[in-house]
C-alpha cells in the first residue's frame, strides 16, 4: 500500500518531476479523473467505473504482437490483388500500388498523392515507428521520449485514413455491375490491407504511452 | 473498499506527471507541461446545444441511409447505390469481415454515437440520474477511434475520381447528407469532451456548486 504524499507542482526540466508513480496517485484511462493509488488492483474508477491500473497490463507484449501480426499481413496487403476489374477481353488485377499509378495516368494527381499516402506512407510509418518505440522501451533507454510521443501521436491521428482504400473499393465493387453480374471484384489483396489497419490501430490503443516515460525515468 | 477522488491534482493519462490543479483553475484547456497531452478541455456549452447537435446529425444520419448515395452511368443505364449498399457488396463477394468493418466504422458506429449522446443528454437534461451513464460513457469513449466518417467520405471522393474516367458518376444527396453528417458528428465529438459530460452530472447534482 502507497502511502500519499504532499503533491508537487510539476516543472519542466526538473530532473526528478513528481510523477503520480511517485506521489501514490494514478489517473483512469478512461474518464481522466485522479485517484489515489490505494489497493488499485481489481478496483474500479469512482466517477466512472472503468477498471483503475497503475499501467496498462501487457501493454508492450499486446501492442508487439499486433504489430508483428502486422507487419506480416503487410506484404500480401501490398503484394496480393486487392481487386479485378472485368473486361470483355481480359481480367485486369490492381493492387494497392498499381490502382494508385493508374490514378496517376488518368491525371489526377493530387487524388493519386492522397491514396498514395494514406495506403503505402501511412500504414509503412505506422509499422516502423511503432517498432522502433517497442524496440527502444525493450531496450530500457528511451533518449527523446518528448519527440518520440509526439511520434506516436501522429502516427495513432493518421492512422486512421488507411481506411480510405477500403471504403472507395466498397463503393466501386457496389456500384460496377451490369445486371447484378460484379465487374469489380474484391481480392484476398483487400482482405489482408483492412486488416492491417485494423491491427495497426488496435496496436497504437493498446500501447500505454507512460511506458516511454517510464524508460527515460531507469536510463 | 471505495478508492478516494483527489480534485487538486490531475496526473497526465500519457506520462503520468502530476499537475497541481488549483493553479489550472479557470482554463478551459489544459495540456501536461512535459508530454503536451492534453489533461482536460471544458467548453461553456449547455447540453441544450449538443441535444440540438446530436438531433440535426440524427436526421442526417437518415437521410443518408434513406436515398442513393452515389449514380454510374453507362450506355445509358444507371446504377445506384446506397451506403449500406456499399458494405453490402463485399458481403455479396464473399467478404463478409470487410463488409462487417465498413458497416461499423460508417454507420455503425456514428448512429451509436448520436443515440447515445442524445439519451444521455436529454435525460441528463430532464434532471434525475441517467441510467448507464458509466457504462454508455465508457463505450462512447471505447468508440471513438472507430468511427470513420470523415475517412469514408474521401474514400467516396476517390471511388468517384477513379470511375469518372471510364463513366459518367454523380454524386447523389445521400451523400451530401453525409459529408454534413461527418461534420456534425466532429463538432459533436469536440463539444462534449470527458471533462465537460462530468461537469454538467455535478452541475446537475448541486446547482451552482463546484464541477
Amino acid at each position: 500500500m502507497t502511502t500519499p504524499t504532499t503533491p508537487g507542482v510539476a516543472t519542466p526540466g526538473v530532473p526528478t518531476p513528481a510523477t503520480g508513480r511517485s506521489l501514490g496517485l494514478l489517473v483512469c484511462m478512461r474518464c481522466r479523473a485522479t485517484v489515489r493509488a490505494i489497493g488499485v488492483e481489481q478496483s474500479l474508477c469512482p466517477r466512472c467505473e472503468a477498471p483503475l491500473y497503475v499501467r496498462r497490463p501487457h501493454s508492450f507484449s499486446t501492442t508487439a504482437a499486433l504489430l508483428i501480426t502486422a507487419a506480416l499481413l503487410y506484404i500480401p496487403a501490398n503484394f496480393l490483388p486487392v481487386m479485378r476489374t472485368h473486361e470483355i477481353f481480359s481480367d485486369d488485377d490492381d493492387t494497392i500500388l498499381s490502382g494508385v499509378i493508374s490514378l496517376a495516368h488518368q491525371g489526377s494527381y493530387p487524388i493519386a498523392l492522397l491514396v498514395f499516402f494514406a495506403s503505402i506512407v501511412v500504414p509503412l510509418l505506422k509499422l516502423v515507428a511503432l517498432g522502433e518505440i517497442l524496440l527502444a522501451i525493450a531496450r530500457g533507454r528511451v533518449r527523446n521520449p518528448r519527440q518520440r510521443s509526439r511520434l506516436f501521436r501522429m502516427v495513432e491521428f493518421v492512422g486512421r485514413w488507411s481506411m480510405l482504400d477500403v471504403f472507395a473499393l466498397s463503393l466501386l465493387a457496389s456500384l460496377v455491375q451490369i445486371q447484378s453480374l460484379a465487374i469489380v471484384q474484391v481480392r484476398p489483396g483487400a482482405f489482408a490491407f483492412a486488416g492491417v489497419v485494423v491491427l495497426t490501430m488496435l496496436a497504437a490503443q493498446s500501447f500505454d504511452e507512460r511506458l516511454l516515460w517510464d524508460a527515460e525515468t531507469r536510463g | 473498499m471505495t478508492i478516494p477522488r483527489v480534485s487538486s491534482v490531475i496526473v497526465c493519462h500519457a506520462c503520468d506527471l502530476a499537475h497541481r490543479l488549483d493553479s489550472l483553475a479557470g482554463y478551459a484547456r489544459v495540456r501536461c507541461v512535459r508530454c503536451r497531452a492534453e489533461l482536460y478541455r471544458t467548453n461553456d456549452r449547455s447540453p441544450d446545444t449538443v441535444i440540438a447537435l446530436a438531433a440535426t446529425a440524427l436526421v442526417l444520419f437518415i437521410l443518408a441511409n434513406a436515398y442513393p448515395l452515389v449514380a454510374l452511368t453507362v450506355n445509358g443505364s444507371t446504377r445506384m447505390t446506397t451506403l449500406i449498399g456499399a458494405a453490402q457488396a463485399f458481403y455479396e463477394q464473399g467478404y463478409g469481415a470487410l463488409a462487417i468493418l465498413v458497416a461499423f466504422t460508417a454507420v455503425i458506429v456514428p448512429v451509436i454515437q448520436i443515440l447515445t449522446l442524445l439519451y444521455v443528454l436529454v435525460s441528463l437534461r430532464l434532471g434525475g440520474t441517467v441510467r448507464g451513464q458509466n457504462v454508455l460513457f465508457r463505450m462512447l469513449a471505447a468508440l471513438r477511434p472507430w468511427g470513420l466518417t470523415e475517412v469514408f467520405m474521401l474514400g467516396a471522393v476517390v471511388a468517384l475520381v477513379k470511375l469518372s474516367a471510364q463513366a459518367q458518376v454523380s454524386p447523389r444527396i445521400s451523400l451530401v447528407a453525409y459529408g454534413l453528417l461527418m461534420i456534425s458528428i466532429a463538432a459533436l465529438i469536440s463539444a462534449t469532451p470527458s471533462e465537460q459530460y462530468w461537469r454538467w452530472v455535478s452541475a446537475q447534482r448541486e446547482p451552482g456548486g463546484p464541477a
